[in-house]
């Protein structure tokens, strides 16, 4: 870090991000966007997937070098001085502490050790390990957070681990912290206490920028956003309470929120479920959950995280086991012991909701991810033919509208909504009846959102039985027909959507707090 | 083949949607035919033949050189395939050398005990390697555990195991039978079979068997079903389950591929050796590694290249007998075979930075 | 806000669950089973095992295990292999030998310099990987051919014999009764052991093998972690290369054919995992004693020694599934 200028912005202003650019080949990914944060203050940092987070986060963090632009750092006194970090390590010196969404700690080592792993304390060479536990019980303490400071880091809940590295960013006396959608794996009651220490480290003049995608959350604790729309600051360091969620969500989107006109859509209930689980309890501990859905239904499965929806849906594929209860499949009662029995026999298709990990093949060509559940069906003689794969390819291109250059360009070249068809496209060639989609549109930007909502629901008219898992209480709202709500792996609730979402989200809310079983 | 292929570019910013047309034409335009590691390996062949040729004239004697290198490339072709069928997985298989003992030994006994011909002998034994190797695979899914670790304990037990029936069930460190045919497949060529005056190439006659590994194993991984399961196991196990692919099969499957070739290749070095013994497999570990290495195959699975493997293996062969030629003792020649490897993994790691370069930054 | 939410907080008694802790760590078994083989190999041969002679060779044998295991258990840590460590061994013994054969320098000069060398290897080995981002699992097993053919460049296929008589007169001496090649094993070991639980830069090793990127993110240098445990790899190959000098009172090219897979087999057996992150020098040091017992009751039954390799690779087998299941006992806990 470098630098000898001294500025004069608004006084006690403690970082300044300053008209960065940041371009990546044939991408813009930052066109002057602008951040200042006080001491203090929660900083709320939104935008749409793809409007330039993360990019900024990065150059903040000493990750990304900006093209264009500079970043300034109260001098003490009052002054801003330039800075540049050439490395993460630099934005770490500077007082800038990040909690990642990967959690970055390493299992093996003690809680007290992550914590002290940047400032850590040596005497000849060694480790001083008794002010190494005196430096993690102060950050701790710091947080009100009580944690026996020797146990493993890999053995603490996801919520633990976070507190960890939020101590560990005190520890080297960080003033500004970013969380970057720090309550994604967490439970309500445990993200509620993740607000708790960030109200206490706001109160002791520390400037935290939270970075979510739930606006409820967002409202609940900062005190001042900037919004961020295609790489520009199209609100900076306002004040939150100027605004109502409409406002900022018209910020982030770029235009009012036209809501859809949404109509009912009929669906014939009385016909054979497609799916219908009846008092099925599972290994992983769900207890009497009962479900059905409809051909050319769609039934929303609504809950925290962590309530067991996604496990629910491996043991319907034959992941985990089925310990009592039963289990059909357009009536008949069926047994399914792997996902090649899900697929094959009774043509349950699952689109996951952790795209790169469990969606689709990054190093693959595109004409494998997609055939890679029909090869049975198209291969002759176990062999298979490419030009089967490509036209295979050529059919869902067109259909979900897939922006590719060439059928063998591999997939993790792709954009995330086209990798999401990919996915999605491989479920359709394996000719489903029933599809179970997780999560359709998590880290997908809002244009392609709304074209994949429409796609849902074309396929839903084709007579598909849809069962969708969403955490996005208005993409449930906008898609389901009816919604179960879970909670703590069991179904505490049903209703039908009338799309009315003031009415319906305020429902399955009261669901999933009142906790009253069916 | 199916092979190395780009790795997804790391550059591209996460939450930024480059336009998908851009990348693809960067990821051609990355990789011109001199990015592709068998082209290299083709060069460096061609130029290592030049160059050993005008030095030893001898190096193109057909039957001092060419016929033993043909029956060695068979053998180590077939070797490098062995683990390229676990590579696929971004497995391996350490006892790829104790697999083709144990097969050997498996074969050498139902000769000298059953009186069993050649080929039914050759099927015991392929039948012992494949189920070696299947049980490896079921200890690996079972278990979870790293294939290194089993392999490794594998190969362990199977050293003892194999010189214990060498030493209790067998005639000490080899057998001496002789069925009915080996002799003739090893010395001799095609040329010693003529039809009139017209007689075949100076091909040792065992090249066919290895040239039918090569094919299988490429149909395999490039158009059959199982194979390319295999890939998409390797390439992202937790998507391949989720796609219904029953990845604990294709693992036993490839392991036992695995060790179906090492069987093979056993069989054919005890062909060109003139016995089967307790030393076969032996030489096995480093050219099962070097050969699929060397073209272009990658360690962390989903991408495969048998060409490139048959090329690798002939690079190392041609390496050998040029500086056996050229008096270099037999230890010597490692240093430049490991030498050739760090060169041309380097060279092949320059190429892909150069390409990458060309391709993302344009 | 406390963590008192159920699920994490401490058990009752805490030195209770403490100790049931220690008596669940891989260590504990390994020394139960360790002390457990000793005494019925000891009864066995009535007590042949605890005379004078045989108790020494026991441990004066176990010291090179022990070095090349914790040599490979160093590149373990950040998750790593190192295939050069055997023929590294041997390379090393042949330099030293030669160094005071041939070049005639004093004893003490050749062994310093014959571990040095076996330093120098090593990071060549970690710049390799880093420079070149090749998998270190293929750069060892390049340099593993090349030393291979260095080692037989020394002296071919012949042997030294008849170097410093007084080197090999410690080699094979003991201080109170414990033999100095074991003795020097326990003292590196101990160490490593400091060195990894203490330093600081031990420390980074690990975190570079339990999670690079936070490691990284944290001013660690990743390369450097990596190179250095390339070197310490080497140091520790070097160590046992002079030890086998010092012991066996000739040497030749061969030494180290049979290295790479004990080494292997004892931070592997003593609980190492392959993906880095964390190291057990005394589960390494209680393998590698185990895998020298089975050779003892080879020797002592006078069985085909074809049988010891045998049994440590069922016993390694074995190894990965109780671990396996243990783990999966556990759940998802850890």
């Amino acid at each position: 870090m470098t630098g000898d200028m001294t500025e004069d912005t608004s006084p006690g202003t403690r970082f300044v991000a300053e008209k960065l650019v940041k371009t990546f080949p044939g991408v813009r990914a930052l066109d002057e966007a602008s951040l200042a944060l006080e001491p203090g203050r929660v900083h709320a940092l939104l935008g749409e997937n793809g409007a330039g987070k993360s990019t900024l986060i990065k150059i903040v963090t000493g990750v990304y070098q900006p093209d264009g632009g500079r970043l300034l750092v109260s001098d003490g006194a009052g002054g801003l001085t330039p800075v540049r970090f050439a490395r993460p390590h630099d934005a770490q010196r500077a007082g800038i502490g990040v909690v990642h969404q990967e959690r970055n700690l390493i299992p093996a080592f003690s809680v007290a050790e992550n914590i002290a792993l940047q400032a850590v304390s040596t005497r000849f060479g060694f480790v001083d390990r008794p002010a190494m536990r005196a430096l993690a019980r102060r950050c701790l303490d710091q947080l009100d957070v009580h944690l026996d400071v020797d146990r493993p880091v890999g053995s603490l809940s996801v919520a633990q681990m976070q507190l960890v590295e939020i101590a560990k960013s005190l520890a080297v006396d960080s003033t500004v912290l970013l969380l970057d959608e720090p309550t994604a794996s967490l439970t309500g009651d445990e993200a509620d206490r993740l607000f708790t220490v960030v109200r206490r480290l706001r109160d002791q003049g520390h400037s935290v920028v939270l970075v979510s995608h739930k606006l409820e959350e967002v409202f609940a604790v900062a005190d001042t956003v900037t919004v961020l729309r295609d790489g520009r600051s199209v609100a900076e360091a306002k004040p939150l309470a100027d605004y109502s969620r409409d406002q900022i969500v018209s910020l982030m989107v770029g235009r009012a929120h036209a809501d859809l006109t949404l109509q009912t859509r009929r669906v014939e209930r009385q016909a054979t479920a497609a799916l219908e689980l009846r008092e099925v309890s599972t290994e992983s501990g769900h207890r009497d959950v009962s479900l059905h859905v409809q051909p050319g239904e769609i039934l929303g499965l609504y809950g925290l995280v962590g309530a067991g929806r996604s496990e629910l849906i491996r043991a319907v594929l034959g992941l985990d086991r089925i310990t009592s209860g039963t289990l059909s499949v357009h009536g008949e009662p069926a047994r399914i012991r792997s996902v090649g029995d899900a697929l094959h026999r009774y043509r349950i298709g699952y689109v996951t909701e952790n795209r790169k990990e469990e969606g689709i093949f990054l190093d693959q060509p595109i004409t494998r991810n997609v055939a890679v559940t029909v090869w049975r069906r198209i291969a002759r003689a176990g062999l298979v033919r490419e030009s089967d794969e490509r036209s295979l390819v050529e059919t869902y291109r067109e259909r979900l509208g897939m922006r590719i250059a060439d059928p063998r360009q591999l997939a993790g070249q792709l954009s995330g909504g086209n990798q999401q068809k990919v996915s999605l496209a491989k479920w359709l060639a394996a000719d489903c009846d029933i599809l179970v989609i997780d999560e359709p549109t998590v880290g997908i930007d809002v244009r392609t959102k709304a074209a994949f909502h429409e796609l849902i629901l074309a396929l839903a008219d084709t007579g598909l039985a849809i069962l969708l898992i969403s955490s996005d209480l208005p993409e449930m709202v906008t898609l389901a027909d009816r919604i179960d709500v879970m909670n703590d792996y069991r179904v505490v609730g049903e209703l039908d959507n009338d799309h009315d979402y003031r009415a319906t989200s305020q429902a399955v809310i009261n669901l999933i707090h009142s906790g009253a079983a069916v | 083949m199916p092979a190395s292929l780009p790795e997804p570019d790391v550059a591209t910013p996460p939450d930024s949607e480059p336009p998908p047309t851009q990348s693809a034409a960067a990821a051609r335009r990355g990789l011109p035919f001199w990015a592709n590691p068998r082209f290299g390996l083709f060069a460096v062949l061609v130029v290592l033949v030049l160059v050993f040729s005008s030095l030893r004239p001898s190096f193109l004697n057909t039957y001092l050189t060419l016929v033993p290198m043909q029956a060695d490339l068979s053998v180590f072709a077939v070797v490098g395939l062995a683990q390229l069928c676990v590579l696929s997985l971004g497995h391996m298989n350490l006892a790829v050398p104790r697999m083709a003992a144990i097969s050997a030994f498996a074969m050498g006994w139902s000769y000298q005990h059953l009186n069993l011909p050649l080929w039914p002998g050759m099927v015991v034994g392929l039948v012992v390697g494949t189920a070696v190797g299947a049980a490896a695979g079921w200890i690996i899914v079972t278990t979870g555990a790293n294939s290194f670790v089993v392999t490794l304990a594998l190969d362990f037990a199977l050293v003892g195991l194999v010189s214990l029936l060498y030493s209790h069930v067998g005639d000490g460190v080899a057998f001496s039978v002789h069925p009915a045919g080996m002799d003739t497949l090893r010395i001799d060529t095609f040329s010693n079979y003529c039809m009139g005056n017209v007689c075949g190439p100076p091909v040792p006659l065992i090249v066919p068997i290895a040239l039918v590994a090569v094919i299988a194993v490429g149909l395999l991984f490039r158009v059959s079903r199982v194979g390319r399961e295999m890939l998409m196991t390797g390439s992202n196990l937790k998507a391949a389950q989720l796609s219904g692919i029953p990845t604990s099969r294709r693992i036993i499957q490839a392991h036992a591929m695995s060790g179906l070739l090492s069987a093979l290749a056993g069989f054919l070095l005890a062909i060109n050796s003139g016995a089967f013994s307790a030393d076969i497999g032996n030489s096995f570990l480093l050219p099962s590694f070097l050969s699929p290495v060397l073209g272009g195959t990658l360690l962390a699975g989903g991408a495969v290249s048998v060409l490139g493997t048959v090329l690798g293996a002939a690079l190392t062969e041609v390496i050998r007998t040029g500086l056996n030629l050229l008096n270099f003792s037999v230890q010597a020649l490692n240093i430049y075979i490991g030498l050739v490897l760090v060169a041309a993994l380097s060279l092949d790691r320059l190429r892909h930075v150069i390409a990458e370069r060309r391709g993302s930054r344009p | 806000m406390t963590t008192a939410t159920g699920n994490a907080g401490l058990p009752p008694d805490f030195r209770r669950a403490r100790l049931r802790e220690l008596v669940r760590t891989p260590e504990f078994t390994l020394a139960l089973i360790a002390v457990v083989g000793f005494t019925a190999l000891a009864s066995t041969t009535h007590g042949n095992l605890l005379h004078g002679d045989t108790l020494r060779s026991v441990f004066q044998y176990l010291a090179v295990p022990i070095l090349v295991g914790l040599a490979q258990m160093a590149v373990l840590g950040v998750g790593q292999m190192n295939l050069s460590v055997g023929v590294l061994t041997g390379f090393c013994s042949m330099i030293a030998a030669w160094l005071m054969v041939r070049a005639g320098l004093p004893a003490g000069v050749a062994v310093v310099a014959a571990v040095l060398v076996g330093a120098a290897v090593g990071a060549v080995n970690g710049l390799v990987v880093v420079l070149t981002r090749i998998n270190g699992f293929i750069v060892t097993l390049a340099t593993m051919t090349i030393i291979d053919g260095l080692r037989y460049g020394v002296h071919g296929t012949s042997t030294f014999q008849g170097y410093s008589p007084d080197l090999v007169r410690l080699g094979q001496g003991s201080i109170l009764g414990v033999p100095n090649p074991f003795l020097v094993a326990v003292i590196v070991a101990v160490l490593v052991a400091l060195f990894f639980r203490r330093a600081a830069l031990g420390r980074q090793l690990l975190a570079t093998g339990g999670n690079p990127l936070a490691a990284r993110l944290s001013g660690i240098s990743n390369d450097r972690s990596i190179v250095l445990a390339h070197l310490l790899s080497g140091l520790l190959a070097g160590i046992a290369g002079v030890v086998e000098v010092a012991l066996s009172g000739s040497v030749n090219a061969t030494i180290g054919d049979d290295l790479l897979l004990p080494s292997f087999a004892a931070p592997i057996i003593g609980g190492v995992a392959l993906v880095g992150g964390a190291v057990s020098v005394a589960g390494t040091c209680l393998a590698a004693l185990i895998i020298r017992l089975v050779d003892v009751a080879q020797a002592q039954y006078s069985i085909d020694p074809s049988w010891v390799s045998l049994i440590v690779g069922a016993v390694v087998l074995g190894a990965v599934l109780l671990t396996q299941l243990r783990t999966r006992h556990k759940g998802t806990g850890t």
